[in-house]
Parts: structure tokens; C-alpha cells; sequence
């Protein structure tokens, strides 16, 4: 995948967001860190184009709620709760992530979301469904499923603290 | 090389030397603006009953190339240019323009002051026109221009009066025939679609019957107006069941299934020099243009629908996107033939439509 190709898979996911919620009303757009962020606002700076109307960005960091961290090596250093300058309660999320994978990250990120209000629904947009799930969890928004090998891996880079944009499979060892 | 004439409606009589077929014709006199691509224009279906003006003063120069036809019988009613290039250098050329215009039984005159030509045209709009003789006295032939009435049914001459298949191995591609260029064919090709081009008078239980992953309403020549309600009833019922792309009079009627109104543009756009703003990445690009009427950006619905190209020259609207369904069109020409291929990813992005669909 390369910028010409995850520009287009953006632009698709921000029609099919407008398509799927009849609008933008009562939208809020949340990034997982690191990558998922800087998509969540592109995605966000389409719909401004698009509607004219600034849709709300959280950036949400998911270590604290990770299933491998217990609470007995719980670590001073952890991010707490998570924090949005906007509330959560009856608004229609739409958590945005690079790669979705086992299924792990989203399932934290939903139990951090669930942690500070109660969105009247949670949809997932994901650049990249690469497979292999460890959980029920399913994107509404796909730019692209690479189906891939246990032992390969994806990496995405974004132009924003990358080199470029791209998307690419690394193979394991 | 024998004289030839050019006369408007209005009484002008432009005089220059023949080449092409030595018939004599009628049409519509409308200018195109491009620089290159002259056969990609002359084979244009979009010119049906027109007589076309290149502002381009040289013209023929590369002769006529065998990937470039954009339909197999050209259905232009003339060719006016300054100067025709009678040396062709392209290599893969069999034909000059000159041989291929007599072929085709299509006139041509060059010699012809095609920039005060242009002029008149752009002051005037319409212009009716004949390609004749050189004869002492015109008056005849100004009276056959006068009496004769130009078709507006152009879509039901030039559109398929059968289906037919263009096969390959990938998705299920519909193609409904308004007078189909050859370049959306072929990116359909490059992108392994198996397609199936229905006549502009299929219905949508045809089409249905077909199962296609998507469908395309193609380019076409006249106004959308002129065209039965059947096809706009019938864009209103595939639309919510099948992704849909529609370009140039497809785009037209798209936007009247939907409630807006399309209406003349009083400066045709033929050419390909127009920057067009792609809204939701903030883009510019240009890519070639035909058209005659376009969608009045007041009348269109917002809630329904979302304009999401703009012509920067004089803000028309170039492509909507509808809210709820998986449909959006273009009224430009996105195959890039002629012209830039800047905007051919519009078929990666209906594809992209069309597998997404699939995969859920």
C-alpha cells in the first residue's frame, strides 16, 4: 500500500462513515497511539472538508488497560484513566487504529473508553485487517484485509513521524 | 486541394480548403480546447451530430493511432482546424487524419481562422452549422441549414441496441451504454472486470438479473432532459442495492434521479484545462471535459447528497456522492483518454467499493 493507496483507503472509510452514521451529528473520532492517531485525524480533517464541521479528536493510550499488565506489577509510570476534553456519554465513537490484529488492543481500548462514559455505540475503522483473531471483535471500516502469515508482520508508517506512507508486510523469522 | 465552406446560421461563410470526406453535413458548432488528443475527441461519441473546432492550430500531427479509438464509428459530423499536419510521425501510425475522416465519411476543413471562429462561438452559445461546397450562390444551402432540425434523441443512435460482454476473470461489472467511450472499457480491463454492456434502455430487473458487484452509467451526447424517465427511475432503484459509478451524462442523470435539476452551462467546457477540486483531500487535478449542461449546484439536496468535485473556472459541480448509499459520479472523464490519468483512480476507488461489499 502506498500514499496514492492509503489515501484512497481514508477517503473511502470517511464516505462510508457519513454513509453508515447519516452524517457527522454526534460524532467523536478517538486514535489509538501512536498511528491510529494521526489517522483519526486525517479522517477528521476529511469530514471538516467534506461537512464543514469540526469533529472532536481523542488521542487514547491503551497500556493501562492491556490484558498482559495485572494490577500486582502495576506500574507508577502507567497512564491512568484516560482523558478527553469532550464527553463520551450518547455519542457515536469511532476508534480508529492502524492494524487490527488479535483483537487485544481493541478490546483494551473499549474497556478505557467504558471506563469514563457511556458512547451510545462503539465503531472501529482499521487501515489494515491483517487477521489472526484472538477475540470476537470484528472493523466496520476496513481500508484494506492483508491476509498474512502468524510470523509476518505489517508495518505502517505515516508521514507525519515516519518517512512516508506506506504499508508494508515484513516477513518474521 | 479543392475549397470548402464552413456556414453558421447566423449568415457567416468561413472559407478553407477541403480534407476528409467531401460529404456535406450538419451540426452543432462547438470548440474543444485541448491540445493533444485529437483522435480520443474526433471518435467521441459525446460529439454525436456536432461539428468540432480544435483551438489547437495544428492538428493530425501523430496521425491516427490503433490503441486510441474511443468508439469504432465515429458519429462528429465535421472537423475544423487551422492547419492538418499532412506528415504524420507517430510510428505506430497506419492512417493520417486525412485517410481516417474519409473512412469515416467525416468532413474536414482546415485553413480556417478557427481564433475568430472561437470568438463568435463563445459570444453566441449555440451554433448551427454545415459543411458544404463552394458554391456562387449559398443561398440554398443557408436554407438547408435553416430548415433542418438536429436530433435530440443522440443517445438512442449511438447507444448499443444490444448487450454484449467485454470478458475477464475479476469482478462483475455492469456498463449501462449512453454513448460509451472506449476509455472506461479499458480501465474496467486493466482492472480484470468481467463486464457486460446493456443498451441505456435496460431496466433495473436486468440489471439485477445480472448479480454485478457494480454498475457504471456512461458517458453520452445531448441532454439529459431529452432522455426518457424510465432511466432515472431506473438509477433510483439500483442505486440503493448495487455501488454505483456514473460519469459525464451518467453523472447528469444521477443527480436528476436524485432530485437535482441539470441545466445548460452557458460556456461549454471541451477541453482539458480546468483545475477541478477534489473537496475532501483539498486536491487539484485537471482531466478531460465534454459537456454541455451540468448540475445546479442550488437545486441538489444536502441531505441526500454531497458534491465532491468542483470545477475552479466557474465553480460547477463535478462530482456528487450520495449520503446513504455506496453511489457517486463524476462529470468529467476520469479514463484519461484524452488527457491526464490523474483522476483514473476513481475506478481503483469504485473497486475498492466493490470489494469491500464483498468481503463483509
Amino acid at each position: 500500500m502506498d500514499t496514492m493507496a492509503m489515501k484512497r483507503a481514508l477517503t473511502r472509510i470517511t464516505y462510508e462513515i457519513i454513509e453508515r452514521n447519516r452524517g457527522v451529528e454526534d460524532l467523536v473520532i478517538i486514535g489509538i497511539k501512536t498511528r491510529g492517531v494521526f489517522l483519526a485525524q486525517r479522517i477528521a480533517e476529511r469530514l471538516k472538508q467534506l461537512e464543514n464541521v469540526e469533529v472532536p479528536v481523542g488521542e487514547l493510550n491503551v497500556t493501562a488497560y492491556r490484558d498482559d499488565i495485572h494490577q500486582l506489577d502495576s506500574d507508577p509510570n502507567l497512564p491512568g484513566k484516560p482523558h478527553f476534553e469532550f464527553s463520551l456519554e450518547g455519542k457515536k465513537v469511532i476508534l480508529v487504529d492502524d492494524v487490527l490484529y488479535t483483537g487485544r488492543t481493541i478490546r483494551a481500548a473499549m474497556d478505557a473508553i467504558m471506563d469514563i462514559g457511556r458512547p451510545k455505540r462503539i465503531n472501529l475503522a482499521i487501515l489494515v485487517d491483517r487477521g489472526h483473531r484472538e477475540l470476537p471483535i470484528r472493523a466496520d471500516f476496513v481500508g484494506k484485509n492483508i491476509p498474512t502469515a502468524q510470523n509476518e508482520k505489517i508495518e505502517v508508517s505515516v508521514s507525519e513521524i515516519d518517512e512516508e506512507d506506506s504499508v508494508k508486510i515484513v516477513n518474521g523469522k | 486541394m479543392s475549397e470548402r465552406y464552413l456556414i453558421l446560421d447566423d449568415g457567416t461563410v468561413y472559407r478553407g480548403q477541403a480534407f476528409g470526406s467531401p460529404a456535406t453535413t450538419f451540426g452543432e458548432v462547438v470548440f474543444n480546447t485541448s491540445a493533444t488528443g485529437y483522435q480520443q475527441i474526433i471518435t467521441n461519441q459525446i460529439y454525436h451530430n456536432q461539428i468540432i473546432v480544435f483551438s489547437q492550430p495544428s492538428i493530425g500531427g501523430y496521425g491516427i493511432d490503433r490503441a486510441s479509438y474511443e468508439s469504432i464509428e465515429p458519429t462528429c459530423k465535421g472537423v475544423i482546424v487551422r492547419d492538418v499536419a499532412d506528415v504524420s510521425t507517430n510510428r505506430q501510425r497506419r492512417l493520417s487524419l486525412d485517410e481516417f475522416l474519409k473512412i469515416q465519411n467525416i468532413p474536414g476543413i482546415s485553413g480556417i481562422d478557427t481564433r475568430a471562429l472561437i470568438h463568435k462561438l463563445r459570444a453566441k452559445g449555440t451554433v448551427k452549422g454545415s459543411i458544404v461546397d463552394p458554391v456562387k450562390d449559398l443561398a440554398h444551402a443557408f436554407d438547408q441549414l435553416n430548415a433542418i432540425v438536429l436530433t435530440n434523441q443522440q443517445v438512442s443512435q449511438v447507444s448499443t441496441p444490444k448487450a454484449y460482454p467485454n470478458p475477464g476473470t475479476g469482478l462483475n461489472v455492469v456498463v449501462v451504454d449512453l454513448g460509451l467511450k472506449h476509455g472506461i472499457l479499458r480501465q474496467l480491463s486493466q482492472r480484470n472486470c468481467n463486464v457486460t454492456v446493456l443498451p441505456y434502455s435496460c431496466t433495473a430487473e436486468q440489471i439485477f438479473d445480472l448479480d454485478p458487484d457494480g454498475v457504471i452509467l456512461s458517458t453520452g451526447p445531448g441532454s439529459p432532459t431529452d432522455l426518457p424517465k424510465s432511466l432515472t427511475d431506473m438509477i433510483a432503484e439500483v442505486e440503493q442495492r448495487i455501488p454505483l459509478f456514473a460519469i459525464g451524462l451518467g453523472h447528469e442523470l444521477f443527480a436528476m434521479a436524485n432530485g437535482a435539476k441539470v441545466k445548460p452551462l452557458q460556456f461549454e467546457h471541451h477541453g482539458d484545462n480546468h483545475p477541478i477540486l477534489s473537496i475532501i483531500t483539498d486536491e487539484i487535478f485537471y482531466a478531460s471535459q465534454g459537456q454541455g449542461y451540468t448540475v445546479d449546484r442550488e437545486s441538489i439536496n444536502r441531505d441526500k447528497m454531497l458534491t465532491t468535485h468542483i470545477d475552479l473556472v466557474d465553480q460547477s459541480v463535478q462530482g456528487l456522492r450520495h449520503r446513504d448509499f455506496p453511489a457517486f459520479s463524476v462529470q468529467f472523464f476520469p479514463d484519461g483518454a484524452p488527457g491526464q490519468l490523474e483522476s483514473s483512480e476513481l475506478f481503483d476507488e469504485f473497486i475498492e467499493i466493490m470489494t469491500t461489499r464483498m468481503e463483509r
